[in-house]
């Protein structure tokens, strides 16, 4: 088991991933980004990362083919999607893809850091 | 002056506008390449800085002055306010409010021109106006500039400054339709609180014809679901001529009518209008009460193509409308078949059904749907 | 004597081409007048508002896809987070032996249906109709060949909804396209019946997974020529033409139609060369004879791109075709050309279609041969010539420097690198290649069996675009 986490975090939008990456920082973990879904989809697979954040609405691949295709290659990492979309097929489809959480945007940054604290894998 | 030198002259005049246009082109993409480079990277620095006041009050780096003035902080702050909630809106409202960021913007809005900027001012007061805000926003509902006057609406209903609300009613009917719609969509943000507003609309307004904002108000009731409602509309269906009103009725009360509803949408299913039969099957759909399924089924024999379309698509909807729609599959009429077919195609019964007969499971339903499937389409 | 009257003919035809780039300016002009309010829009509006609106009438996408396996899924898959409330998609696959309504079923789990299925329009047979419900509800029509009108009229068909949004299969759309086009049919739901987009040229863009990430100016002559052409048609001239409520084509990459409107004058031609240019003439020629009030109009602000071609051979196809769908509906529309009862579209837009575009190359090619032949039989003042051909030149470099400075309001190309080669283009464009394509619109006119119909385009598949190799 690690000290330090690692975190991915997938999102198109830079705001977002500032946000997400200085927070986390700040509270001690490794971040590293990822602008699109094919981006995350490779990097998941050869990064070794504890926890993953996933947007659902990414360019190229959305956030739910990615965890779709994570899980056709046997890998198992633990994510949290996170989504400005709110209906029902999202969500559900979500948790049914395996998706261990999910955050609605906009989101409360302690809210999220104590989800991330709980989903970390390791 | 001969031709010749009247040639020369146009020579001269067309060669020297296209220089003057050339260097300005040359000029005008220099300078925007400039000021985008700069506006991204300011920008960069300005999300860095406030996201690290937001994870922590701690880590507070002090914010330069010259953010105050400058677009790419504010567009910076608008970015986070759509993106965080909760106590982080707060910390960002101080900052705005300790750099007086909206007042600058309101001086803005206010002047005369030029047109972008106070474009821009109005479109980030719509996202950082505070009820300081509202009497501006409330004036310039009457810009003549019609985007300026949606983010103005925009705004208030942001701000949920509920007195604004019958100064945009007023304009329903001046608008024009674009900026009616956008307003009309600022009315569902303010929610309930706009409801009764919206109801006196309708009854003062309410006329033989030319009743575009009526119809905008009763959509935006549909659309704000207040059951309380019910009761009026069917009251606007009962006493309305106007066709485009009554459809809009129609439509609202599939939402907002309930079991009271159900007796005027039965009439109306029986109207000689199309599109009030079409609209009716629909809402008696959306009510979800079964006791009109038999009613239904015979839409799907009726003359026009988008009633019977309706009609399938609600029996699909209803407990219990399967069966109804199963029966139609077998039936003679070639269109209540295909719509039937199609309805219970969209809900998932076809799927249901295809998944039996890979089990092996299928029963007498299942075949006679999957056959209906699988038969020759129509050229 | 024979010198004088073909001195007085090449005369004429330098003349024709100033007036001709006199009415081009003109309508630059206007058209900057309508571009100025997109400028602002473009920088300060923000339209992610009406994505949640209710409101909003929805809009069937059909597009006709043949032999598009390569980048089909991709396509779709981008055009179904289109920043719109509600849609739909509809594909048509017109007779592929690609694999392409393979690839569809499969990315998209579609299930075969029956649905009612009425052809308002007649169409080649329909073999089967394929249902999905994902994000996106997608419809796909398989059917026998066609051809491309005949594949938007199945898909027209078959659509749920009032407003039909034709496009192609290999294009990228801006995700505020919907919307602003869209909003021009808000604006006056009564009237309006079609509203064109603003193509551009996709070649020199950075994309990735169907998105265009950064737009580029390509370094190849034969693309980068095409795209001053665009930005000249669809900056300067469209918006004034809309203006006018005029409009003489919606182009067949991005139209959004009211669906009653197409299928009352029986939908696309089939088998036409420029179904796009003669459905909009037809709608024209039919709301103006049956007096029925209406509104064709033009959005600037609907921007999609597309992959146009890079080499010369494959635009001579292009161009030849175009020209000859040109010539068809010049034909057609014959009785509206110069006809007062059709109001501005018969006496300004299509009258200019006529004179300017139908008639161009071959009063061009007139003037190639009169003015050489004058010049060697003495009877050209060496002097005049230069100057009538200065004047030309001038004028139309001025075109497009117009066009150039009216695509400042949104913003692309402003790296040194897209700068430096667009001036340059504007600067060489009407030494060689303009003449080429004059050469290939003669031919056109002249027919022959060596001018294939429809050709290949040979597509990357749009999806996969890398960077061009600069």
């Amino acid at each position: 088991m690690r000290e330090i986490k690692r975190v991915l975090v997938a999102d198109d939008s830079d705001t977002v991933t500032t946000v997400l990456v200085t927070a986390l920082e700040l509270e001690g973990y490794e971040v590293e980004t990822a602008v699109n879904g094919l981006e995350a989809y490779e990097k998941g697979l050869t990064g070794d990362y504890d926890l993953v954040i996933l947007d659902q609405l990414m360019p190229g691949l959305l956030g739910l083919e990615v965890i779709d295709r994570w899980r056709e290659e046997g890998c198992q990492i633990s994510t949290i999607m996170l989504s400005g979309v709110d209906d029902d097929r999202t969500v559900v489809g979500s948790f049914e893809s395996g998706a261990v959480d999910f955050i609605r945007k906009p989101f409360r940054i302690p809210e999220l850091l104590a989800r991330v604290r709980q989903r970390v894998q390791g | 002056m001969n031709g010749m030198t009247i040639g020369v002259i146009a020579v001269a005049v067309v060669l020297i506008v296209d220089v003057v246009l050339l260097l300005g082109l040359v000029t005008m993409k220099t300078v925007n390449r400039r000021r985008a480079q700069s506006y991204k990277l300011r920008r960069a620095g300005y999300v860095a800085t406030l996201s690290r006041r937001l994870a922590s009050s701690a880590a507070a780096d002090p914010i330069e002055a010259r953010a105050a003035a400058d677009d790419a902080f504010l567009d910076a702050v608008i970015d986070l306010r759509n993106i965080v909630t909760g106590h982080e809106i707060e910390t960002l409202a101080g900052i705005v409010d300790g750099l007086g960021l909206a007042r600058r913007q309101e001086a803005r809005l206010r002047s005369r021109f030029p047109l972008g900027r106070r474009l821009r001012a109005a479109v980030s007061l719509a996202e950082i106006g505070d009820e300081t805000t509202a009497t501006v926003l409330i004036e310039h509902l009457s810009d003549r500039e019609p985007e300026i006057r949606i983010q103005c609406a925009r705004g208030l209903g942001r701000i949920q400054h509920t007195a604004a609300i019958d100064a945009i009613l007023e304009r329903f009917d001046v608008e024009e339709p674009w900026v009616r719609a956008r307003f009309a969509d600022t009315m569902v943000g303010f929610g309930a609180k706009a409801t009764w507003p919206l109801v006196a609309y309708i009854r003062v307004n309410l006329r033989p014809r030319d009743n575009e904002g009526v119809v905008e108000a009763i959509r935006v009731l549909g659309v704000i679901g207040d059951r309380e409602v019910g009761p009026t509309l069917s009251g606007v269906l009962r006493v309305a001529s106007d066709p485009e009103v009554r459809i809009a009725a129609i439509e609202a009360l599939g939402v907002v009518g309930g079991p009271l509803a159900i007796k005027p949408l039965k009439a109306t299913f029986r109207s000689t209008d199309w599109r009030l039969r079409a609209k009716s099957a629909t809402s008696l759909a959306q009510i979800g009460d079964p006791s009109v399924n038999s009613l239904l089924a015979r839409g799907l024999e009726d003359a026009n193509w988008w009633v019977r379309r309706n009609s399938a698509a609600a029996l699909a909807a209803l407990p219990g409308g399967a069966d109804l729609l199963l029966d139609a599959v077998g039936s003679d009429d070639l269109f209540a078949r295909d719509a039937a077919g199609e309805a219970l195609a969209d809900c998932g019964a076809l799927a249901g059904a295809r998944e039996r007969e890979e089990a092996g499971l299928t029963n007498a339903e299942d075949r006679v749907l999957l056959a209906h499937m699988t038969g020759q389409v129509l050229a | 004597m024979i010198g004088e009257i073909l001195l007085w003919v090449g005369y004429g035809t330098l003349v024709y081409f100033i007036v001709m780039q006199a009415y081009m300016i003109g309508l630059g002009l206007r058209s900057a007048a309508v571009m100025r309010r997109v400028h602002h829009l473009e920088r300060f509006g923000r339209v992610s508002e009406m994505l949640s609106s209710q409101t909003s009438p929805p809009v069937s996408i059909v597009i006709p896809a043949y032999n598009e396996a390569a980048g089909i899924v991709d396509s779709v898959r981008s055009m179904s987070i289109v920043g719109y409330p509600r849609f739909e998609i509809v594909i048509t696959n017109d007779g592929s032996s690609d694999g392409t309504l393979e690839a569809l079923v499969e990315a998209f789990h579609l299930e075969r249906v029956r649905i009612p299925y009425r052809p308002d329009i007649p169409t080649a047979p329909i073999r089967g109709i394929y249902r999905g419900h994902g994000a996106v509800d997608i419809t796909v029509i398989d059917k026998e060949n066609g051809g491309r009108a005949d594949a938007l009229n199945a898909g027209i068909n078959a659509a749920r909804y009032p407003y039909a949004l034709c496009t192609d299969a290999d294009v990228i759309l801006d995700s505020n396209c919907l919307v602003g086009a869209m909003r021009r049919i808000v604006e006056d739901r009564e009237r309006t019946i079609a509203v064109g987009g603003n193509i551009r040229p996709l070649n020199g863009s950075k994309v990735q997974l169907g998105h265009l990430v950064e737009a580029g100016v390509p370094r190849k002559l034969v693309p980068r020529m095409q795209v001053l052409e665009y930005l000249r048609t669809f900056l300067a001239s469209r918006p004034a033409w809309s203006q006018m409520e005029a409009l003489p084509l919606v182009s067949g990459a991005f139209g959004v139609w009211k669906r009653s409107a197409v299928i009352a004058v029986g939908g696309f031609t089939s088998g036409h060369l420029g179904e796009d240019m003669d459905l909009t003439m037809r709608l024209h020629r039919h709301h103006i004879d049956n007096q029925i009030p209406y509104r064709i109009v033009y959005e600037p602000s609907a921007v999609i791109w597309t992959e146009v071609p890079e080499t010369l051979r494959v635009l001579r196809r292009q161009r030849v075709r175009w020209h000859r769908g040109l010539m068809t509906a010049v034909r057609d529309f014959m009785p509206m050309t110069f006809n007062p009862k059709y109001g501005k579209v018969g006496m300004v837009t299509w009258a200019a279609m006529f004179l300017f575009e139908f008639l161009a190359p071959i009063i061009e090619f007139i003037g190639w041969i009169t003015i050489p032949l004058a010049f060697f039989l003495g009877a050209l003042n060496t002097t005049s010539l230069v100057v009538l051909l200065a004047i030309a030149f001038g004028a139309g470099l001025l075109n497009s420097l117009v066009a150039l400075l009216l695509d400042e309001s949104y913003g692309y190309f402003n790296s040194r690198v897209d700068t430096a080669r667009l001036v340059v283009m504007a600067l060489i464009e009407n030494f060689g290649l303009r003449q080429v394509t004059v050469a290939w619109r003669i031919r056109a006119i002249i027919g022959g069996k060596r001018t294939r119909v429809w050709g290949n385009m040979e597509r990357k598949g749009v999806a996969n675009l890398g960077v061009e190799a600069s």
